[in-house]
């Protein structure tokens, strides 16, 4: 349902232009699980933040459920992002000043849904993730697990078709990464895609299918 | 701290975040601006109305019969029991440090030529009467020296009334009817214009016997007294006195000096400015309170920067003077602007309606840029405090 | 988003950041006080003005000897003696017209009034019975002139509270002969205490019958005379008539000025206003550096919040969402902020009407609703910037800063 055609983008840095993806072609079927790993500026990110639909490609087609979404307005890809992306990012990006499930509440606010329909979708993705007792807390009353596991309820919030992981471990010390992966990897079993982007090849390797980028370039694509 | 490093180091810090430095020099602006164009117009009008009144020059008495005052004039001077008479003009004139005492009626009446006519302002008067008020005969002469008492049938018009009733001739010799009396007229004034809205030039002079009787009174309005300008005002107001209350037997008149009025007038004027000043002033505040927010926002910002700045040795003090300074340079760079603004947009208006007096004086502007500084320094007293208390190793470990 | 969500977003946004929070509501809440504040000043003085004029009759038409040509229809107050006078007659004579219905005429001056050995130099007015209701007039004891032929001396006068009291002390001076010049006469009557009124303290006058003030004076001139018309829509032709039937009287001549009260109390009533507007108006650039104020703190909360702004755009909020959050918070201050400086300027009305209870401090409607109208729009103006260049932050760039 992903579809990518000959994806480039190219950043200006001071006075150098990096081109961070190479005319790259990729397909992504629904419920997969997938890793993009790569040494540092291979371009996952970027290749990640263009699915996610948060970045835009300079060249080439992306075409999302078969609809081409690459030549979208500002708003009408915020409204997709909304409905169809689940962000994961390392540093949480939890608002500070919000508790756990008004953190979780966002996405829902953002798109209108009425507090009744927000109130019982909370009370489930509470209980699925274990945060019941965490719900009140803000940010820095929470553990960097607990900080994540209400990153990742929140991007379930909308029920989206692809969840989107950037270094979702790399702030969090081994033993709650593991714990945080196990929880990504309940979402995949549930039928969710999965796109996880890490530099540990210890994390990368658990996904079914890994890509390998170097340079802006796929160099490698396995499944197992 | 050498000065020169902490000017430097203050510019560095606004420099910055320019947007953020110029909003904020801009709110004490616009305070300064309107203080300065409101003080501006103040004292505009201030000058205006002294040298409307100082057209008559500055050394002028009026005595006035009766000692009550309604708005301003004397109630006598409408009727009274107790006259002031030519009489007492023509004593008065030998009141110390006197130079003119001139006697007054004024009313109004038809003036007629060959079928024109005209109604203005009459004013009866003795012949000083262009010495005491400093006006001049355009062509012929005034009324002649002789007895206010008996004086004879002659009339000097105005120079509005000579072109309205003769056009282009010269009105001099010819015969007018004042009220229904005859008169030759011997002299024509020079243009004076208007005079905080009486139309001087609209008027005709006749003998003050002669308006009295035609008004049918017997107390003149006013008598208007010139002094030498060095002598001390009291004593010339002393001697006036003594004389006409040995005349009366009483004190029953007023004496006016119009350095008195001016010096009323001008307190008014002083504190109506003052108080639409401090309106504008209430904008100058709310820069304040700017400068305060900012000055907050941005110690918050730099608490790492701080720490570091102790660490390497910075004492409280420093760090106290540090950030008054910067609250302290903003506002002047504020209150500069702002003097700039105020300034050119009284220009603007002195060009757009010349009509309004704007003025603005040097001590003005310097007082308003210390106001400023100190509006800066009040508001950065609490920021800066905050700053210099913060705990370096605290100050440090925050992001 | 519902309207619901984006207030309370807002309203956290602000509980966030307490000490700017409260700060811009401090600049908005001096600015609305003060608008508030100066303009119940204003009003309360236009008020005061106007309720003075009220006090002296709205129908009332001013009649003055003297005219000038380019002067127009102002003579002055106390200029103004003419060859041919105003005189009794005339005044009688305007009782022709059918749009009049009283009328008084009066002679003022200023004389010596003796009781015993105390003097006291005190206005005089000469008049009859009728200026009593003209001039809305209280008598506190006693009784007001008499009506009698107003060509007639009779020797009796009414006196203002203060003359009493300075002229007889705690003796009761209803009944008492004074002595004005050289003749005298019975207080009938003491006025009560009204202090001062447009031009004249009743309390500190004598009022005599208008023939016997003209013997004082030796004046057959009139001061001026007042004209009651029937009513407010009788005074234009009241007007007319006075003209024309002293311009019949005095051979054609157009010799006096015929001023209505209406007319001078709408003069008053423009000037106040303007007044109050402008003074308004110059409280009111404090809102608009309370707005510059509040750019101020949103480009500075669109630096410090890029992360959070980032965040929101990865979760699909538009463009439009961010720019409303950020809009919505500044209204939210300039309410807030408003709403404190109505308070306030509520009440310095409160300890101005302490101080001075004689006038009707009370902010104008019109200030009210603008106050706060001109802090929200204000609010809304100077956050527009600042809204769009959030809205525009590349979320990839706001999200990778750590």
């Amino acid at each position: 349902m992903i579809r990518l055609a000959g994806i480039d983008r190219t950043f200006v840095v001071g006075d150098e232009k990096v081109r961070a993806l190479r005319e790259v072609n990729l397909q992504i079927a629904p419920g997969e699980y997938l890793s993009i790993m790569g040494p540092s500026g291979s371009g996952k990110s970027t290749l990640l933040n263009v699915i996610g639909l948060l970045d835009r490609p300079d060249a080439g087609t992306y075409e999302l459920d078969g609809r081409n979404v690459t030549a979208l307005s500002d708003d009408e890809l915020a409204r997709v992002r909304r409905e169809k992306m689940g962000f994961v990012f390392q540093f949480f990006h939890l608002v500070p000043r919000l508790s756990a499930e008004q953190n979780i509440e966002l996405p829902m606010v953002l798109a209108g849904i009425d507090p009744a329909e927000r109130r019982q979708r909370l009370d489930r993705l509470l209980a699925e993730y274990g945060l019941e007792t965490r719900a009140r807390h803000r940010p820095d009353q929470l553990s960097g697990g607990q900080c994540q596991r209400v990153a990742i309820a929140r991007a379930m919030a909308m029920s989206p078709s692809v969840i989107l992981a950037d270094e979702p471990t790399g702030n969090l010390d081994r033993h709650t990464g593991q714990e945080v992966m196990a929880v990504l990897e309940r979402v995949h079993h549930s039928g969710g895609t999965v796109l996880l982007v890490t530099h540990d090849p210890e994390i990368g390797s658990r996904a079914h299918r890994r890509v390998r980028m170097v340079d802006g370039a796929v160099v490698a694509d396995e499944r197992s | 701290m050498l000065f020169a490093d902490f000017v430097r180091f203050t510019y560095a810090s606004l420099a910055a975040h320019r947007l953020r430095t110029l909003l904020t020099a801009l709110g004490i602006a616009v305070g300064i601006a309107a203080v300065i164009l409101l003080t501006s117009i103040g004292e505009g009008l201030h000058r205006f109305v002294v040298f409307e009144f100082t057209q008559f020059g500055t050394n002028i008495i009026g005595v006035s019969p009766g000692r009550i005052q309604t708005h301003g004039a004397s109630l006598g001077a409408v009727n009274t029991v107790r006259p002031l008479t030519i009489d007492d003009a023509i004593a008065l004139r030998r009141a110390p440090y006197v130079q003119v005492a001139d006697p007054l009626v004024q009313g109004n009446a038809d003036v007629k030529h060959l079928g024109k006519s005209r109604r203005v302002t009459l004013y009866g008067v003795g012949p000083d009467f262009t010495q005491a008020l400093k006006m001049r005969v355009a062509s012929g002469e005034f009324l002649p020296q002789e007895d206010p008492r008996s004086a004879r049938a002659f009339a000097v018009l105005g120079s509005k009334v000579a072109r309205e009733l003769f056009g282009d001739e010269s009105p001099l010799g010819n015969r007018v009817r004042v009220g229904g009396e005859r008169y030759r007229v011997i002299g024509v004034m020079q243009s004076k214009g208007q005079i905080l809205g009486f139309d001087m030039d609209d008027t005709v002079f006749i003998p003050v016997a002669r308006a009295l009787e035609m008004f049918n009174r017997e107390s003149l309005m006013e008598i208007h007294i010139t002094y030498e300008p060095t002598a001390p005002l009291a004593e010339v107001e002393q001697g006036i006195k003594r004389i006409l209350t040995a005349r009366h037997g009483a004190e029953d008149f007023t004496v006016t000096s119009q350095q008195k009025m001016l010096e009323v007038f001008g307190t008014v004027l002083g504190a109506i400015t003052f108080a639409v000043a401090a309106i504008g002033g209430i904008s100058l505040m709310v820069g304040g309170v700017g400068i305060l927010t900012i000055l907050t926002i941005g110690v918050a910002e730099r608490t790492s920067e701080i720490g570091l700045l102790r660490a390497v040795g910075a004492t409280r003090k420093r760090i106290l003077l540090l950030f008054l300074g910067e609250a302290a340079l903003l506002a002047a760079l504020g209150g500069a602007g702002g003097l700039a603004l105020g300034w050119s947009i009284a220009q603007a208006l002195k060009l757009g309606i010349p009509a309004l007096p704007v003025h603005t004086p040097w001590s003005y502007a310097v007082m308003a840029e210390l106001v400023a500084v100190a509006v800066g320094l009040a508001a950065g007293v609490m920021p800066a405090r905050r700053a210099a208390r913060l705990d370096p190793l605290e100050a440090l470990r925050s992001e | 988003m519902r309207l619901g969500d984006l207030l309370e977003f807002a309203w956290r946004v602000l509980r966030g950041y307490p000490a700017r929070t409260l700060l811009i509501l401090l600049a908005m809440g001096i600015g609305v006080a003060a608008v508030v504040a100066v303009t119940s000043l204003g009003e309360g003085a236009r008020l005061y003005v106007v309720n003075q004029f009220g006090s002296l009759g709205t129908n009332l038409i001013i009649v003055l000897p003297g005219r000038s040509e380019t002067a127009g229809a102002m003579p002055g107050v106390l200029v103004g003696k003419t060859p041919r006078n105003l005189t009794l007659e005339d005044a009688l004579a305007l009782m022709r017209s059918h749009a009049v219905r009283r009328i008084a005429p009066l002679v003022v001056g200023a004389a010596d009034v003796h009781v015993g050995a105390r003097i006291r130099e005190t206005p005089v007015l000469g008049s009859t019975a009728d200026l009593m209701d003209i001039r809305h007039m209280e008598v506190a004891l006693g009784r007001f002139l008499p009506e009698i032929d107003p060509r007639q001396i009779l020797p009796v006068c009414v006196i203002g509270a203060k003359v009493a009291t300075e002229l007889f002390g705690a003796r009761p001076a209803l009944g008492e002969w004074l002595r004005i010049g050289d003749r005298r006469f019975r207080i009938v009557g003491i006025m009560a205490k009204q202090g001062e009124s447009m031009g004249f303290n009743t309390d500190e006058i004598v009022i005599v019958p208008l023939a016997a003030a003209q013997a004082l004076f030796n004046t057959e001139a009139l001061f001026r005379v007042l004209v009651e018309a029937k009513s407010r829509e009788q005074i234009a032709y009241a007007k007319a008539d006075v003209e024309e039937i002293i311009r019949l009287r005095h051979e054609g001549e157009r010799d006096v000025t015929v001023i209505t009260q209406d007319a001078v109390l709408a003069t008053f009533d423009r000037i106040l206003r303007a007044l109050t507007l402008a003074v308004g108006g110059i409280a009111a650039i404090s809102l608009a550096v309370a707005g510059i104020l509040i750019m101020n703190v949103m480009l500075i909360a669109v630096t410090q919040r890029r992360r959070e702004i980032g965040l929101l755009k990865a979760l699909g909020a538009t463009a439009a969402q961010i720019r409303m959050a950020f809009v919505t918070e500044a209204v939210l201050l300039a309410i807030g902020g408003a709403g404190v400086g109505l308070v306030v300027g509520q009440i310095a009305r409160n300890v101005a009407v302490q101080l001075y209870p004689a006038i009707p401090f009370q902010s104008p409607w019109w200030a009210l609703i603008a106050a706060p109208a001109t802090a929200v729009i204000t609010a809304v103006l100077f956050t527009l910037a600042p809204a769009r260049r959030a809205a525009r932050l590349d979320p990839v760039q706001a999200l990778s800063r750590r």
